[in-house]
């Protein structure tokens, strides 16, 4: 973690390479994390960039008070929360279901499913309530506890948990039995 | 494997794998972001406190001065006893921590991080991106300061008065007593309750918050009895955090160039005092005395006075403007350097050069029954201390 503050202050500091290294260590989990959230790459790289982009804008003034990865990565959160209220009023959910997109090969940043079954798996996450998905993807694939996600929507831990609980539960029967091996 | 753990490890395995391709547009993206950033600073920004200082040749070294002064006096002064049964625990704690980090923010809420590291290592960053970096074994200190593109290397062993020469913050802070003076009782913050302690020590009053469920140490709130208006108040401890050692390099970063100004305080004397307010005042339009003697408040009442338009033109020479921050830096570590019981203080705020009658500054020089007072001719007598001003 502190390599990340002798980072920070570096690019505070003017130098570009410290946050071409910031950029680097981060823009991959971050953009898995988008995507898994918003079930939709394009969108998601328009909020990794979003987020990096009002991080430089915010250096000066930036105080680092936990890991860089949570802040960042809250930022991802909260960014696809907007993302989704505004797709919400501008489109049909299902014009952006991630099962239209993943049979374009075009798509820069493609989603590496091999098997039918988490083919099948993907449409199931895509199709929790985003509370859910939210939760799950945050767990599974932003590595948060309970607690920080709980502190992140200001609700009770267990409300979390019963969150993750259920989305789990409903992605189980999503897929009818196949999962279990 | 249970259903709902191989409904987990499938959900892991959705990755969205991103290619270069991805990664060089969305970088691009941002750093053109960041061009455009760069190009509306000068103009469209509000001015930077840093910038304006540094149009001036004599306070721009003399902030320089005013850092490393205040970055001397983080090394010297700040200490952080602790203790009691929730104390002995955090205590403990202190005394057995490999590394250390928090933040020190003072009275305008200026403020620092300070990271330890054993054996002897301290690293201090400070407004404005000026790093010192401390290293006691081998009593070297290097000061880096970005705006101006130089360093600034101290020898730590020219100080060889123990009762200065430190690795104080951390050696205080483990010497830890074995009571509180005083039990402060429980207050309520941001849904913790927190129990209070006051620690007095060495001309230091600490008050030191630790939380009651956790026993976490929260909060230390130091007062120097020897240094009125200097209170600290420190957060956001961190014990045993990883510290890499390139943190505490005394190499400082390419490009820099060395700024020359060496201070030996085994020669610092009286006189230097004398001097740095004669050089204040006529930097100052009205003659005036500097506002504090806080180094740390100093640097903030320096630039806000530069962009009042207090001080002068500035028309010394480089080598004039070097030999001022020279003597700021001299006069103001003969302050520094006094002992506790000197019971120094300074009074020149809003006084003008020429004042005769008014005493702007006074201390008990060590082994004297008498108090040395500089007045605001610049002139010095012994004064008995019922003599003094109130």
């Amino acid at each position: 973690m502190f390599e990340d503050r002798i980072l920070l202050w570096k690019f505070r500091c003017g130098d570009r390479d410290a946050f071409r290294l910031i950029y680097d260590k981060y823009a991959g989990d971050l953009l898995n994390l988008a995507a898994n959230l918003l079930a939709d790459k394009n969108q998601a790289e328009d909020v990794v960039q979003d987020v990096f982009i009002s991080f430089v804008e915010s250096i000066e003034r930036f105080r680092l008070t936990g890991s860089l990865k949570g802040y960042l990565a809250t930022c991802i959160v909260n960014r696809s929360r907007d993302y989704m209220r505004k797709k919400k009023r501008q489109q049909t959910a299902a014009e952006n279901r991630l099962g239209q997109t993943t049979s374009g090969v075009k798509n820069p940043l493609q989603l590496a499913i091999n098997s039918e079954e988490l083919l099948k798996l993907s449409h199931a996450l895509t199709e929790l309530p985003y509370q859910q998905r939210e939760t799950i993807v945050l767990r599974l694939h932003g590595e948060m506890r309970f607690r920080q996600i709980a502190r992140l929507n200001n609700v009770s831990v267990k409300t979390i948990q019963s969150r993750y609980r259920y989305g789990l539960e409903k992605l189980r029967s999503a897929m009818n039995g196949e999962v279990k091996k | 494997m249970r259903p709902a753990e191989n409904i987990e490890k499938q959900v892991k395995q959705l990755r969205y794998e991103t290619n270069t391709e991805t990664h060089n547009r969305v970088l691009g993206n941002v750093m053109q972001a960041m061009d455009k950033l760069e190009k509306q600073k000068p103009g469209a920004q509000a001015p930077n406190i840093w910038r304006t200082i540094m149009k001036n040749p004599i306070t721009k070294l003399a902030a320089a001065a005013v850092i490393i002064i205040a970055a001397i006096v983080v090394i010297n002064q700040l200490g952080i006893p602790v203790e009691s049964s929730a104390f002995a625990q955090v205590a403990g704690r202190l005394r057995m921590a490999r590394t250390m980090t928090y933040k020190v923010t003072t009275n305008s809420n200026i403020e620092m991080e300070m990271a330890f590291k054993e054996p002897g290592y301290m690293r201090i960053t400070m407004p404005g991106g000026y790093v010192t970096v401390a290293d006691w074994t081998q009593d070297k200190a290097l000061t880096i300061m970005p705006p101006r593109k130089q360093f600034y290397e101290m020898d730590l062993a020219l100080n060889n008065d123990p009762a200065q020469r430190q690795f104080d913050a951390i050696e205080k802070l483990r010497a830890l007593p074995d009571q509180a003076d005083e039990i402060l009782g429980t207050i309520e913050e941001n849904g913790r309750i927190l129990q209070g302690y006051r620690v007095r020590q060495n001309g230091t009053v600490n008050t030191v918050w630790i939380d009651g469920d956790t026993q976490e140490l929260i909060r230390v709130e130091a007062e120097f009895i020897n240094a009125i208006g200097m209170n600290v108040v420190m957060t956001d401890f961190r014990f045993d955090v990883d510290l890499d050692d390139s943190l505490f390099s005394l190499t400082p970063p390419a490009g820099y160039t060395r700024m020359d100004i060496q201070v030996n305080t085994l020669e610092i004397s009286e006189l230097d005092l004398i001097e740095y307010l004669r050089l204040w005042s006529s930097w100052t339009k009205d003659n005036s005395f500097p506002p504090t003697f806080n180094p740390i408040e100093l640097q903030k009442l320096a630039m806000e006075m530069e962009r009042q338009g207090r001080f002068g033109e500035g028309k010394e020479s480089e080598e004039e403007v070097k030999q001022g921050a020279l003597q700021m830096t001299r006069g103001i570590m003969f302050v520094m350097q006094l002992p506790g019981d000197s019971n120094w203080r300074y009074a020149g705020e809003n006084v003008r050069f020429g004042d005769t009658s008014t005493p702007i500054f006074w201390y008990r020089p060590t082994g004297s029954e008498t108090y040395r007072v500089i007045y605001g001719d610049l002139s010095v007598k012994d004064v008995a201390l019922e003599n003094l001003p109130e």
